[in-house]
């Protein structure tokens, strides 16, 4: 699923593990989410909209929809 | 299997133990059934104890997946364990037709080497993983 995690992260100026420390989650997670290889539960996609205060749809791009 | 988790460093400290322990006893166990020829009961036993470590393991595997929480880990092990039971199924399956069919003689001892084949299937999953991860840019 296409997202705006590392624009999102790269506003912030942090790494990979920074985000992955601040989502307790591994490094290679928010690799694998940012490069749309994995697409994160529910629970673990409210906790990046949290983080970034920002509501999941402004995050992840939802595929059902074309435009 | 990566340990960057904290349930994946618990996996390791109880792995490492175990299959010591398995090296352990299978030594003792193959020494004393070829020095003291044990029959009965104790045959059994002796037969029997180098499965427990193994079996350990595999409980070990079975906790690290209950105790991990990072979902993204979680999941690629349970796919490259579900390749290790797909490959060991075939192997079985090509196994069984070809001593069947009497194309090869059957081996008493080829049921040892099951969870060793789950183990390295598994592995060259975890292997083929890791490789799409570094050409996916997995590097910062």
């Amino acid at each position: 699923m296409n997202n705006r995690l590392r624009v999102l992260r790269a506003e912030r100026a942090w790494s990979q593990q920074d985000l992955a420390e601040r989502l307790e989650v591994s490094r290679q997670s928010v690799n694998a989410i940012e490069t749309g290889r994995y697409d994160p539960s529910l629970p673990l996609a409210f906790k990046i909209a949290d983080l970034f205060g920002l509501t999941i749809e402004e995050i992840f791009t939802n595929p059902n929809r074309k435009d | 299997m990566k340990t960057s988790t904290v349930a994946g460093r618990r996996y390791l400290k109880r792995f490492v133990p175990t299959m010591i322990a398995y090296v352990v006893v299978l030594f003792a166990c193959v020494w004393a059934l070829k020095e003291l020829h044990p029959t009965g009961v104790a045959l059994v036993t002796l037969s029997v104890l180098p499965a427990l470590p193994v079996i350990g393991v595999i409980v070990v595997m079975g906790l690290y997946l209950l105790e991990e929480t990072d979902e993204f880990q979680r999941q690629r092990i349970a796919a490259c364990m579900l390749f290790g039971t797909g490959v060991l199924l075939a192997a079985v399956t090509i196994y069984g037709f070809l001593t069947n069919g009497g194309a090869i003689q059957p081996d008493p001892d080829i049921a040892i080497w099951g969870f060793p084949l789950w183990c390295g299937a598994w592995g060259i999953a975890q292997c083929v993983l890791t490789w799409r991860d570094r050409l996916a840019g997995d590097g910062e």
